[in-house]
């Protein structure tokens, strides 16, 4: 079983199709869904650490390390930023969509 | 004049990012990712290094951390508003064994206990709650099934299920060759499945390898945390491997072998269905819900691919 507090957030259908296409080979096609993946933790818990004041860190890397999975997380953060996590996750998690997207689509296909 | 349909395999050979290419980009994006961190929260990335731990690998380490939980019993993941009484066992089964043995009332009892003993949003199950689905299951859809069978578990039993695309059974297996309108109109996918062809030929293509393909399942076997270091003992385990799928909103079950892994953790869902199986569960509309996902305990190789009926239930012996 796998499980992190965000993962809720995150629905990448569009990227999902792209990566299909790229690939015939399900071992391809699962290490590139492992590297968005951990693209998408990279800067998910960054945009956390930008956000939650400095105080907190050491406090949320402790639980979080504890149990990534736990939606307490998001009840934790909420009220250290006084406001609401998760819609600020979900603007960061658009961006990273909109950037992966670019990288398919985007310049350098085969033979240019 | 259109060109041959020879030439415009260059034109999609020439729109298609190569997988090396894209590999290579993703990795620089990830590196940058990686150099923020550094460079912003250093504490951040010295806190993981003590503990031994890549973040980018987070999600390894919580099906680490998930599976001990299980194991021990551990309540890990209820918020106390999710926190929900189980009903005793023998309370539910009496509930169908009154409630007579047509398949709309079977159904409609099922989905009542679903929805009074599951969570209201998905997530991995204790072991105490699949052990209760497992006996309802046992005793009212009449399908030996197991969340845990010979020490294997998947990623979740408990998740959103969605639609995929057929899977090509053999070289040169064409799209209409799949069934009616209804099922073909998802299309194909373009890449092979986790096992690859079904068959090397259509005509080494058996009438079991067909509903094989027809009732399809896909389950993430790539964020099982043992995946790698237990191999091929695990691809092979896995291979085709049935499962029974509940539709907890409707009660619609179905009996599907596992075909392929994924989908991704990132797309919002857990499991993958084949378009018949998807329309069994809940229509042709169907496209995406939350479902419940056993191993199916079969070892005579006895329980059959596709809808399970509930008419053919015997709960009579619940009345005794």
């Amino acid at each position: 079983m796998s499980r992190i507090f965000y993962d809720h957030l995150i629905i990448f259908e569009e990227v999902d199709r792209e990566i299909k296409n790229v690939t015939d080979l399900a071992e391809e096609r699962e290490e590139l869904w492992q590297l968005i993946d951990e693209i998408i933790h990279h800067r998910v818990l960054a945009s956390i650490l930008d956000i939650l004041p400095r105080e907190h860190h050491e406090e949320f890397l402790l639980s979080f390390h504890e149990s990534p999975y736990s939606d307490t997380h998001i009840v934790y953060l909420n009220k250290m930023i006084k406001g609401d996590i998760e819609e600020l996750l979900r603007n960061e998690i658009k961006s990273i969509e909109a950037e992966i997207l670019h990288e398919i689509r985007g310049k350098g296909k085969r033979g240019q | 004049m259109g060109k041959l349909p020879t030439q415009t395999y260059f034109d999609i050979a020439a729109n298609k990012v190569d997988a090396e290419l894209l590999r290579q980009r993703l990795k620089l994006v990830n590196l940058e990712a990686k150099r923020h961190i550094k460079e912003r929260h250093f504490h951040a990335e010295e806190f993981f290094k003590s503990k031994g731990l890549d973040i980018g690998k987070i999600r390894e380490h919580s099906a680490k951390l998930i599976g001990t939980g299980a194991l021990t019993g551990a309540l890990l993941f209820n918020l106390p508003t999710e926190l929900k009484l189980l009903p005793p066992s023998y309370e539910i089964l009496q509930k169908f064994a009154t409630a007579g043995s047509s398949t709309e009332n079977s159904k409609e009892i099922l989905v009542d206990t679903l929805s009074s003993s599951l969570p209201g949003r998905v997530r991995p199950l204790s072991r105490t709650e699949e052990k209760l689905l497992e006996q309802v299951f046992q005793n009212v859809i009449g399908v030996p099934a197991r969340a845990t069978l010979e020490s294997e578990h998947l990623n979740t039993t408990y998740g959103i299920i969605g639609i995929e695309q057929h899977l090509r059974r053999f070289p040169g297996d064409r799209l209409q060759d799949h069934g009616g309108n209804k099922v073909i109109r998802e299309g194909m996918a373009p890449g092979l499945s986790a096992w690859g062809y079904f068959a090397q030929s259509k005509q080494a293509l058996t009438k079991e390898l067909e509903d094989t393909e027809k009732w399809y399942a896909v389950v993430q076997t790539l964020y099982l945390s043992d995946w790698d270091r237990r191999q091929p003992y695990l691809k092979n385990w896995y291979k085709y491997r049935k499962v029974l799928i509940v539709n907890t909103e409707n009660g619609n079950a179905v009996i599907a072998s596992i075909a392929d892994s994924g989908p991704a953790a990132w797309t919002g869902k857990h499991y993958g269905g084949s378009p018949e199986v998807m329309q069994s569960l809940g229509g042709s509309a169907y496209k995406k819900g939350p479902v419940i996902i056993f191993f199916v305990d079969d070892p005579e190789n006895e329980v059959p691919l596709g809808p399970v009926e509930y008419n053919n239930l015997d709960i009579a012996m619940l009345r005794n």
